[in-house]
């Protein structure tokens, strides 16, 4: 029996508010972005975060891939603590955890073409110069990208194909765990659709795990095994992805299931009652046509 | 049927490209709007609903101009209006808000101020008065202690109460017809619920048009009467929404549909459009979906399919389903 491979412990993380001149009077106060979370992600796990804006996704993210530190707590890889490793292997936990951002085209160098921006990737992890190339091609036909796609520079790209340059660097670094903090959200339907198939395929082909956040239930649903279902910087409910959203137990994960876009089925019968206040109308403003 | 309250005709946008000739991104729109009716306008990005809809209110920005057809609301035609009447019109008959609440709204102004300023330029009310119909406008979208909350500015407004503030804005001067540009998607889904249910009462309590743009078929088909699809700067399809919803019949509709997944049923991978939304100046002269599309026959882009009428329901397709 092995452990997580990304564990949680009692994490929280709080961030000072309020400008200067409040600090100096000792009017210190703090925002609490995730609040004592605990939280298991074994190997060849795909977990689903969701939740509003602000439930603390992304701070969650930036703990696990190593760019933030918690407040409180721990956070362990393989069952080591990020406070240990971190003091002596920094560079191991920055290859083995690896993130996709939301908005590639910020993330990647706006001057540097995929070939180059790939190349440098490899370089980190010791690659030879050798080796690089053909390494490239691999990469890009993972993420269903020709070799064409190589001396572009990133505003040559679609939306969906930065999206894929984004997702082929961070697999460059043959990481164990994946974190995708809202990876599609910018997309077109059809290239959401494209991005989850490849990501789906890529967790069962390399045996990634991957830690998928979310707005989206119906694409968690499609993509994940696990669902951990966020509010106001603490978990409300988890377990398995389909048992979570066919029975939800926490009002919350009702308030947003009950949210989700659904068609035809989703009109309301009977709209919400008028509010109060009397309409005017068009004629008594601006008087019979 | 009763006479259309918006009627779009071979509409065309363009743009004067860097050699000199045009680029058209609109390319040659129809579709109307009857009186109260509820109309979706859905497809991906770079289809064109954006600038068919500003070129409506006449708000297209250089270099972007109409090149062809006409915009009629209410018997007049738009695209020959002069300014002075244009600026009659908006918001007092047509009122549009967009998909960034941020950027629609002026941070350093209250929003008491921006309603009132929009209610004095149509409507020949004191300034008291004035105050009033915005409180009330305020309150109307379900904005609590109104009165108050007229004093606060943007910053103040969480993303979904911008968005319920321009909306106040919109129908301060009850308009006959309101163009929502993507309103929700900025939004959390729990608001974006809200803010949808909102336009459906508003329509019904004041008789509005609605003219929703979407990307997402899902949620434009909760309070839509009519889907309008568009692909390529065209119209590609435009039926009822009970019939989009369940048989659309050309090709790019019911990819559009399939590829987003729902709450239940069995899990799968999903169906994609492969390949990548058109890029202006790179359409095929035939149908603009062909190169997309799973059904395309030789024909497809050398051809372009016409858009059809069978009983109420348009489709431009050379192979309908
Ligand atoms: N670097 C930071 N400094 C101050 N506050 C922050 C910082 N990062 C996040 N926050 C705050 O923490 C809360 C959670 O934010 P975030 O993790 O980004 O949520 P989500 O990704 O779910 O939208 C928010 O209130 C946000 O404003
Ligand atoms: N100012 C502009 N200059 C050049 N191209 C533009 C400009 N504005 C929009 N476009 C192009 O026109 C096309 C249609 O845009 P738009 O109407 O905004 O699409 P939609 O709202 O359907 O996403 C897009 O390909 C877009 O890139
Ligand atoms: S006209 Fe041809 S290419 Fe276009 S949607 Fe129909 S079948 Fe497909
Ligand atoms: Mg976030
Ligand atoms: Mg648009």
């Amino acid at each position: 029996m092995t452990g997580p491979i990304l564990a949680l412990r009692g994490v929280s993380k709080s961030f000072p508010q309020g400008g200067l001149l409040d600090r100096l009077l000792g009017r210190d106060s703090r925002l609490v972005a995730l609040d004592d979370v605990s939280l298991d992600v074994m190997r060849g796990d795909v977990v689903g975060v969701v939740g509003e804006s602000g439930s603390g996704k992304s701070t969650l993210a930036s703990l696990a891939v190593g760019l933030a530190r918690p407040t409180l707590g721990d956070v362990l890889l393989d069952g080591q603590s990020m406070a240990e490793l971190m003091r002596d292997h920094a560079g191991l936990w920055r290859r083995r955890v690896q993130m996709v951002f939301q908005d590639s085209s910020s993330a990647l160098n706006p001057r540097k073409s995929v070939d180059r921006c790939l190349g440098e990737t490899l370089a980190l992890r010791g690659v030879p110069r050798a080796g690089r190339e053909s390494e490239i091609a691999e990469l890009l036909t993972l993420v269903g990208l020709g070799p064409e796609i190589g001396p572009r520079l990133p505003h040559e790209l679609s939306g969906g194909q930065r999206q894929r340059i984004g997702l082929a660097r961070a697999l460059a670094m043959k990481p164990e765990v994946l974190i995708a903090d809202e990876p599609v959200s910018a997309l077109d339907v059809s290239l959401q659709a494209q991005v989850i198939n490849l990501l789906s395929r890529l967790t069962r082909e390399l045996g990634l795990t991957l830690l998928f956040i979310s707005h989206d239930l119906a694409l968690v649903r499609t993509l994940c095994s696990r669902i951990v279902v966020m509010r106001k910087g603490a978990i409300v409910e988890q377990g398995a992805c389909l048992d979570v959203l066919d029975r939800p137990q926490h009002p919350y994960t009702q308030t947003l299931i009950a949210a989700v876009p659904k068609g035809l089925a989703g009109r309301r019968k009977t709209w919400p009652a008028p509010s109060a206040v009397a309409p005017e109308t068009r004629e008594d403003i601006h008087g019979a046509a | 049927m009763s006479p259309a309250l918006l009627s779009v005709e071979g509409l065309r946008v363009g743009f004067r490209s860097a050699d000199g000739g045009i680029v058209e991104a609109v390319r040659g729109v129809d579709f109307s709007v009857a009186p109260g009716e509820a109309v979706g306008i859905v497809g991906e990005s770079g289809s064109g609903k954006s600038l068919s809809m500003l070129a409506v209110m006449r708000l297209l920005g250089a270099p972007a101009r109409v090149t062809g057809g006409r915009v009629v609301f209410d018997g007049e035609d738009l695209v020959a209006a002069d300014e002075k009447r244009m600026r009659a019109l908006r918001g007092r008959d047509i009122a549009m808000v967009f998909q960034d609440p941020q950027s629609s709204l002026n941070p350093a102004l209250t929003i008491g101020r921006q309603i009132t300023d929009v209610v004095r330029a149509h409507r020949d009310v004191s300034a008291t008065e004035a105050r009033r119909i915005a409180a009330e406008s305020l309150e109307r979208v379900g904005i609590r202690d109104a009165g108050k909350r007229l004093a606060s500015y943007p910053h103040e407004f969480s993303g979904g109460m911008r968005q319920r503030a321009l909306i106040a804005m919109a129908i301060a001067c009850r308009p006959r017809l309101l163009i929502a540009d993507e309103p929700t998607t900025a939004l959390d889904v729990t608001v974006q619920a809200q803010i949808v249910d909102l336009i459906a009462e508003l329509r019904r309590e004041l008789g509005l048009a609605v003219v929703f743009i979407s990307h997402n078929l899902q949620l434009v088909a909760e309070i839509v009467d009519r889907v309008v699809v568009m692909y390529g700067g065209k119209v590609v399809e435009d039926g009822p929404v009970e019939a989009i919803e369940r048989g659309p019949r050309h090709p790019y509709t019911g990819l559009l549909k399939a590829c987003v997944p729902s709450l239940s049923g069995p899990v799968g991978p999903l169906t994609a459009i492969e390949g990548a939304p058109p890029r202006l100046g790179r359409l095929p002269a035939g149908c603009p979906f062909s190169p997309r599309c799973p059904d395309a026959i030789e024909t497809c882009a050398r051809e372009m399919p016409a858009l059809i009428a069978e009983a109420g329901h348009r489709t431009a397709c050379w192979r309908p389903r």
